[in-house]
């Protein structure tokens, strides 16, 4: 899971907005709305973004009244020490 | 002989292209997350970057006299190679 994290956070173009996606997920589940609102990002770069992390098992999603809700997997708590550490310093 | 050359030439050539874009998305990404994984992408994009620069010049300017066996063997090594970077190009930059 850990070379997981790195690739998708720290090895692509996308990497920096994806760990920004994922940082705002753990302060609580959001859908594609509230994401793109609150990161100002395009909601189209947001749903491609999720689609990533969702193919590689970092979120998942379930379906809410205001549509899909994302959440960050257990599988990713599991390296949540890692993963801080790759978010905090993308945020610098 | 020349055939062979000329393919491996283009081979590295687009190899030299793709690995400048992904040295300026790893290179950035460094910029942002200075670890050893980051540094490790970075080293390797821009080593085989340089490993690629030569290739086309040994091919281009170089005046090797190669044997046709030994020119098919960089083309199909060239070729190999980009077909691997591309494929990381296509993951990176998605």
């Amino acid at each position: 899971m850990e070379p997981v994290l790195w690739q998708v956070l720290a090895g692509t173009r996308g990497g920096p907005n994806r760990a920004r996606i994922l940082r705002a997920l753990d302060e609580r589940p959001r859908n594609r709305n509230q994401l793109a609102d609150e990161l100002d990002l395009d909601y189209k770069t947001i749903e491609h973004h999720l689609e990533v992390l969702e193919d590689n098992g970092i979120v998942e999603s379930t379906e809410s009244d205001y549509g899909a809700v994302y959440l960050i997997t257990d599988r990713t708590r599991h390296h949540w020490e890692k993963a801080t550490e790759i978010m905090e310093e993308v945020q610098s | 002989m020349s055939t062979l050359l000329t393919v491996a030439r283009i081979a590295a050539a687009v190899n030299v292209v793709l690995l400048v874009a992904l040295a300026y998305v790893w290179g950035s990404n460094y910029r942002r997350i200075r670890s050893k994984q980051t540094l490790g992408t970075l080293v390797f994009a821009v080593l085989l970057l340089a490993e690629n620069v030569l290739a086309f010049y040994y091919y281009t300017f170089s005046g090797l006299e190669l044997t046709t066996p030994a020119a098919r063997a960089m083309m199909l090594l060239q070729a190999l190679e980009l077909l691997a970077i591309a494929f990381l190009t296509w993951v990176t930059y998605d």
